[in-house]
């Protein structure tokens, strides 16, 4: 136990689930991932009271039958069919919103509790996109496992390549080189296209219509390229456990082109009176919050952790995470917009220097385990596969948003109500992701 | 600055006919090929389909467009027995068109008569969307938003999408309608003022896609609340989307019958 609680608190959670009786604990400290085997008999001691990190996690667990001995307050995070309180503040008004939202939008419950105009809790009730898709999986074939892993968030990509490397690796194969960057490339421009959603979305909502605009319009020229690369506007049915199942032409000059044009209008977008008024000092995540509660990604990044699985990966050469101190919703546009440009480089580098070979390599069905993560655009997927004949055993898959979804109840803390759909975009989290 | 540089850029909006093809580089709906169609052929298509689109029903072989995630993989392995769509006017107003049905004695598609007209009481000039993500991963959501930015611009139609159900004509749903929406669902759906339509987005809306069988989806839009249009699609491109609304708007005539473009 001395060992685990040594891990979360020099590290973070990286992954919690169950295992037959038992549980595993995934950590990261540093660099590295310690692995702990917990509890037995569907009971596992608690953590949550002295590592605040693990609340959410051991509910996940709590709710899937597994007993989380000593959890302060365990409730259903994704059930909605076991009883739910609220936390209660008798002396203040409450303001319940969702789960059908004004925008287009996934579906999510916030209740706020505020005094005046300012709002002193937030509590985030989700599950409303809860698919079952988890236990959809074992007994799976490789291609089938990859629909479902595919709609595990939306960032398709980064699950079906953090999936599929889990899968080689389970069977001891790899990608051949050339699959490797095409995947990487593709990865890439996911990370762009959904970096520059959040920005259009955060001048949307301060009433920015012009970077909106701009970024919306630059950011659909960008959806074409990655729609030429992997045949889908969202890089669906590309990868493969093995490697890739095509390869297309995307525009290379096009893409240096957009980047080239939004080197000269991002910075310029982010230092605009109005931006500056509406985004700085508002919805502040300090370093210690996000340490703390083992936040990750871009939101991590925005409040001076500097992770990013990037810094792993020989592929990405020279590879220095962007940060910043400020961990505001200014502080997270800037990360976005910074990283937006650096995504398109490696993008570039990749689908200019892309080694011959074949495209993949068929694997045969085999036994094995393994678990892979890869950095998304909202920070931290992970996939856990056991491998049986070929099929699926156990799979387990976390989304980024799952770890990051507290860091909106932080930032929100003190503001006024109406700053809540600015601090919900600036982090711009997967529901679904969240609800598996 | 800026305003000389969006008169540089200049008009965008794509046309309509731009937007009702799908791109050459990309894959478009599966088409089955009657002659095609051996025995062999048949066993190949039931294996290799991912999503299990392929299905054999006594004397018949059939293609469910609400299943396809558009991977292409069929038409890639079997050319002689698949062949491709390149049209986005997929929209229906009934799910039997979305199948494909081949009578392999004759050789021949299945038809399975005209399709029901649209509802003239929403062959409205404007149509107000409010738009209810029920279990969609967010991109079928992603694909309704894009509808609207300037390439697509659905607002040249008069279609717009408001914040409040009150205030719209009609429902957009994604997703297979995950049990903890259902709820919500129906009761936004009451909210809508009469007369009301609804368009199910995407092939999990419609079906429930690759959840379909989930104990924690209901499986399909039209298990909760009525639904009058049907877009399959892994998502629906924005073209796709506009198409099924101008058909619930009675503004094009539905062209997908028993699953083929006539
Ligand atoms: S395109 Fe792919 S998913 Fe669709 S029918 Fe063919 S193999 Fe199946």
């Amino acid at each position: 136990m001395d060992a685990v609680k040594e891990a979360l608190r020099e590290g973070r959670p990286v992954a919690l689930f169950p295992d037959g009786e038992g549980v595993v604990l995934v950590a990261e400290v540093g660099r590295d991932v310690r692995v702990f085997h917990l509890g037995e008999g569907r009971r596992f001691p608690s953590l949550a009271a002295e590592f605040p990190a693990m609340d959410w996690w051991e509910r996940a667990l709590w709710e899937r039958g597994y007993t989380p001995e000593g959890h302060p307050n365990p409730k259903p995070l994704r059930r909605h069919d076991l009883p739910f309180a609220f936390r209660a503040f008798k002396e203040l008004h409450e303001v319940p919103v969702g789960p059908v939202h004004a925008g287009i939008i996934e579906p999510g419950h916030f209740r706020f509790s505020v005094l005046g105009e300012r709002i002193v809790n937030l509590e985030i009730r989700l599950g409303y996109q809860h698919r079952g898709l988890l236990a959809l999986l074992p007994g799976k074939g490789p291609e089938a496992a990859l629909l479902l892993v595919e709609r595990a968030g939306s960032e398709p990509l980064a699950h079906a390549l953090a999936f599929a490397q889990a899968w080689e690796e389970a069977l001891g194969r790899k990608a051949p080189p050339r699959a490797h960057a095409l995947r990487r490339a593709a990865l890439e421009l996911e990370r762009a296209f959904g970096h520059l959603g959040h920005l259009a979305g955060l001048f949307t909502d301060i009433g920015y219509a012009y970077g909106s605009t701009q970024v919306g319009r630059i950011r659909a020229l960008l959806q074409g390229e990655l729609d030429r690369l992997t045949g889908h506007r969202y890089g669906r049915n590309f990868l493969r456990v093995g490697g890739v199942w095509r390869e297309g032409r995307p525009d290379l000059s096009a893409l240096a082109l957009y980047r080239e044009e939004l080197a000269r209008l991002l910075p310029r977008l982010l230092k605009h009176p109005q931006v500056l008024d509406r985004m700085r000092y508002v919805g502040v995540v300090r370093r210690v919050e996000a340490e703390a509660l083992g936040f990750v990604g871009p939101t991590a990044r925005a409040s001076g952790v500097a992770r990013d699985l990037r810094q792993d990966d020989p592929a990405y050469l020279s590879f220095q995470p962007v940060v910043r101190q400020g961990g505001d919703v200014l502080a997270r546009a800037q990360v976005y917009a910074e990283e937006t440009l650096q995504a398109l480089d490696y993008a570039l580098h990749f689908l200019t220097h892309l080694p011959e070979g074949p495209l993949a390599q068929d694997l045969p069905p085999g036994d094995g385990e393994a678990m892979a993560r890869v950095e998304a655009g909202r920070g931290e997927v992970f996939w856990f596969v056991r491998v049986a004949g070929g099929k699926v055993a156990l799979a387990e898959g976390v989304d980024p948003s799952f770890k990051n979804w507290r860091a909106l109840e932080l930032a929100v803390r003190g503001e006024g109500l109406p700053d809540f759909p600015l601090c919900n975009k600036s982090f711009d989290l997967s529901y679904a992701g969240n609800d598996l | 600055m800026s305003l000389m540089q969006t008169l540089r850029i200049g008009r965008l909006a794509r046309s309509l006919e731009d937007l009702l093809r799908v791109p050459d580089h990309a894959f478009g709906y599966p088409l089955l090929r009657p002659e095609g169609l051996t025995e062999e052929a048949q066993e190949a298509l039931l294996g290799l389909c991912p999503s299990g689109a392929f299905f054999r029903e006594g004397r018949t072989f059939g293609l469910d467009l609400a299943r396809c995630v558009g991977c292409g993989r069929c038409a890639l392995a079997r050319p002689e027995a698949v062949g491709e769509m390149k049209r986005l006017e997929v929209a229906v107003t009934r799910k039997e068109d979305l199948v494909q049905r081949v009578d392999l004695e004759r050789g021949t598609f299945l038809d399975p008569g005209p399709p029901p007209p649209p509802r003239p009481e929403l062959a409205l000039p404007t149509l107000a969307f409010r738009e209810v993500s029920a279990g969609d991963t967010g991109l079928a959501d992603s694909e309704v938003a894009l509808a609207g930015n300037p390439f697509n611009d659905m607002g040249r139609f008069g279609f717009s999408v408001v914040a409040s159900p009150r205030h719209a004509d009609a429902l957009l749903v994604t997703g297979p309608v995950s049990r903890n929406m259902a709820e919500a669902l129906r009761r936004t759906y009451e909210a809508v003022p009469e007369p009301k339509g609804v368009v199910a987005v995407g092939n999990e809306a419609i079906s429930g896609g690759v959840f379909a069988g989930s104990p924690e989806v209901v499986g399909g839009v039209d298990r909760v609340v009525p639904v009058d249009v049907y877009v399959p699609g892994d998502p629906p491109r924005p073209g796709a989307i506009l198409f099924g609304l101008l058909l619930l708007a009675g503004r094009v005539r539905q062209r997908l019958v028993g699953g083929v473009l006539r």
